[in-house]
């Protein structure tokens, strides 16, 4: 079931109870730090963009333009450097939004500044996409705890709209529902409250799944791998491009911490593959390197990474088995039949819709076995895969395989432990449907190719 | 088709954007004729198969095609910037008034969990961008100016008196609370555009034909005039078809729509609201369904289901819902 939203009047009046004008946003330079603050512009007065030099916050609010192609951002911007601009900025700012790399230390050490600064009564924010929220604000004072939060945008935060909010355990209950409704309200957020867990909801699940793609590619070529989990499977973008565009740093950080920080059900699936460590080394991280599992010459002519000897190869020589079952579930999701396109996949009778089949088991069991864990309930997680990552979340998966017990059946075949969730559903028949939610049009998941 | 329509009579409805509007009428006829006691009416469009080049091709089948959309790329921005142009010929337009209009579609539409929008960057400050970022479409229309392709569909239920009185009590309901479609205005005016100024040259409102349907709907709700209606869900494909409709509902005279514009009686919380929902502009333009997404609003509105865009004590909500170049205009008075 969906999380109850609070009553309009009670959004008014959390809405009303604070005052959030000035934002300020560290590491404004970087991807989410312009991309966050563009966001910004469009519900407050007065955004300051802050980075190492001004040159730099110059070029943060430059791409902030470019990103969300409106150059009214700028009436909304200030821009400043650390050294010179960091105590007003701080001093004057109703919300501090940190968004600096993905590395404890220098966060830390960014709030030790931030702490010095800031008003007792400012939210303090950060964008991690996976560290430990009570970590970050360990050591601070108790007014730095009580106001301090993640908040996880995804990339393009302009175009995606599931966030997560992560309170710490003594963030105050206030704070987090304020930034709530004002995220949903004034920035048009879904928003997803999750617990302090390695890499949240979202990218706990989702990069799961991406890297045990990854671990299957070293068997069976990426191309294969892409095909397999494709859009059939209840998402736009292939798992293996999905890296390649994420980066792999990216990748293995949050992959990495989840390792190193979780013992689940599946802890093997979270092992960074090792030629993945290798190809670093050397330089391979995805598209912004030009080189990851794909890559296109001159001439668009692409290439794919035969991961044993670290070459690459045209993907117009790769041969691949008979997928033909893929070319009939296509079919039936292009007239809207999805139902019976996902029958026909699990109907199908190869190795390779078999291998499909445990990598799709493995996405519903995993997600299944966070509840409680990442989020109360499965439509956390559900609308964090649906509107983070743009999969079709979990619980659309088990409704349109037939249910619970269709589901527990398909997970048990693959070999894949049951999460108790579905095997309890499956064996009292309720609930008979697991994702209700009007807001989300299930059909834009099941894509046709 | 869905399995669960096998077996009923159904029909289709055609009348440009207007076309929700009129499947509406013609359920509402039904039921008042005795022929049937409950109609669903459903509003669907997909436009979003196409490109938005192609998607404004078919739509300008809406009007006389050849002779005003024949090889003509977006003809109803263009045949809307003409409706502005007119405006400004005869009592002055400026682009400011505009851009505010578009401004408070879009600011309503974050509201509205439903509008397809609610995440786009915009506010009047770009609405007023004369950048490529904000290009002209058609003379004075900007991108900012335009509701946007949009998928969607909606579905409401029209019943007889009977069935209703039947169905509030299984609810547990009663039937007075149960919202009921006042009063109705419906008329047509030349197809072409040129056609329609040219008539309405010495009349006090550019587009007479839209005046007569709205007054006709409010006369048949028994309600003398726009004071009566507590919220408007009104057709704003373009920006200056909403200011059109403001001095065509009568919150001003002819030719001031600038006046409510300025004053902010147009805002949820204002004198008159005009499209809480975030109307065409901001909740999405999915061609048939808009007139059946307007009486739906209409219901949220006065039952107090609207939500984060709610008209504080709402009793009478009137839509107004236009195809071609304002030439099919249907308009509802909803109310409890």
């Amino acid at each position: 079931m969906p999380d109850t939203p609070p009553s309009a009047a009670e959004v008014r009046r959390l809405l009303a109870s604070r005052k959030l004008e000035k934002v300020t946003v560290l590491g404004a330079n970087g991807t989410m730090g312009y991309g966050s603050a563009a966001l910004f512009t469009q519900a407050v007065p007065e955004v300051t963009f802050l980075a190492r030099t001004k040159v730099k916050a110059e070029e943060g609010l430059g791409a902030a333009i470019k990103q969300v192609r409106s150059p009214t951002v700028a009436n909304h911007a200030k821009v400043g450097s650390y050294a010179d601009d960091l105590e007003a900025a701080v001093s004057g700012a109703d919300l501090v939004f940190e968004a600096l790399t993905e590395d404890l230390a220098v966060k830390k050490e960014m709030f030790d500044k931030v702490e010095k600064f800031r008003r007792d009564d400012s939210i303090v924010a950060t964008v991690t996409s996976g560290l430990s929220i009570n970590a970050l604000c360990e050591g601070r004072s108790e007014s730095f705890r009580q106001h301090f939060l993640g908040l996880h945008f995804f990339n393009p935060p302009n175009v995606i709209v599931g966030t997560e909010l992560i309170a710490g355990s003594e963030t105050d209950p206030e704070i987090v529902d304020f930034v709530e409704a004002f995220s949903r309200v004034r920035l048009g957020r879904e928003m997803i409250r999750t617990a302090d867990t390695p890499a949240f909801a979202g990218n706990r699940v989702g990069f799961k799944v991406l890297n045990q793609a990854a671990q299957l590619a070293e068997q069976l070529g990426p191309v294969l791998v892409d095909r397999l989990i494709g859009p059939y499977t209840g998402r736009a973008m292939t798992p293996l491009a999905t890296i390649d565009l994420v980066g792999w740093d990216i990748h293995r950080a949050i992959v990495d911490n989840v390792f190193e920080n979780t013992d689940d059900e599946a802890h093997l699936a979270n092992r960074l593959p090792g030629y993945m460590n290798r190809l670093m080394e050397k330089g391979v991280l995805g598209n912004k390197t030009g080189r990851g599992f794909f890559h296109r010459d001159e001439d668009k002519k692409q290439y794919v990474l035969d991961p044993a000897s670290s070459d690459y190869r045209p993907v117009s020589e790769i041969d691949l088995p008979d997928l033909s079952y893929i070319d009939d579930v296509s079919r039936l999701y292009a007239e809207g039949r999805y139902r019976e396109g996902m029958q026909v996949f699990l109907g199908a009778d190869s190795h390779e819709a078999a291998i499909a089949r445990r990598a799709i088991a493995g996405y519903v069991s995993y997600a299944f076995h966070r509840v409680g864990e990442v989020t109360e309930t499965i439509d956390g997680i559900d609308r964090i895969m649906g509107m983070g990552f743009n999969w079709a979340p979990p619980s659309v998966l088990v409704d349109m395989m037939g249910g619970a017990a269709a589901a527990v059946g398909m997970i048990e075949k693959a070999g894949v432990p049951v999460p108790p969730v579905l095997e309890e559903a499956a064996k009292t028949g309720e609930p008979k449907r697991f994702f209700d939610n009007p807001r989300i049009n299930i059909g834009r998941f099941f894509v046709a190719g | 088709m869905h399995p669960a329509f096998s077996g009923l009579p159904t029909g289709r409805h055609e009348a440009a954007c207007a076309s929700g509007s009129i499947a509406l009428l013609a359920a509402s006829a039904e039921i008042e004729a005795g022929r049937y006691d409950l109609q669903a009416v459903v509003g669907i469009e997909q436009m979003k198969t196409v490109s938005a080049a192609q998607g404004g091709a078919y739509l300008g089948t809406a009007a006389w095609y050849e002779q005003e959309a024949e090889g003509i790329e977006f003809p109803f921005p263009k045949l809307f910037g003409k409706l502005g142009d007119e405006y400004d010929k005869r009592y002055g337009l400026k682009d400011e008034h505009l851009a505010e209009i578009s401004r408070l579609n879009y600011d309503n539409a974050k509201l509205n969990p439903n509008a397809q929008t609610r995440t786009w960057y915009m506010n009047k400050e770009h609405a007023l961008c004369r950048t490529d970022d904000n290009p002209a479409v058609g003379g004075r229309i900007r991108i900012a100016d335009c509701s946007q392709v949009t998928d969607g569909s909606v579905c409401v239920f029209l019943a007889s008196r009977d069935y209703a009185q039947k169905w509030a009590a299984a609810q547990g309901k009663k039937l007075e609370d149960i919202p009921r479609i006042k009063g109705w205005g419906h008329n047509t005016a030349r197809l072409r555009f040129a056609d329609k100024v040219a008539e309405s040259a010495a009349a006090q409102y550019v587009l007479p034909h839209v005046r007569s349907t709205v007054t006709a709907a409010m006369k048949r709700a028994g309600i003398e005039d726009v004071n009566g209606i507590d919220g408007i869900e009104t057709h704003d494909c373009f920006t200056t078809s909403e200011y059109m409709a403001i001095d065509h509902f009568g919150i001003t005279a002819p030719g001031e729509s600038w006046k409510a514009v300025e004053e902010g009686w147009l805002e949820i919380d204002g004198k008159h609201p005009i499209n809480p929902s975030g109307g065409l502009i901001g909740a999405g333009h999915p061609v048939g369904a808009t007139g059946v997404r307007q009486l739906l609003d209409a219901h949220k509105q006065v039952t107090g289901a609207a939500g984060d865009y709610q008209i504080e004590g709402a009793k009478n909500v009137q839509t107004l819902n236009i195809g071609g170049s304002g030439t099919t205009s249907v308009s509802f008075v909803v109310g409890v």
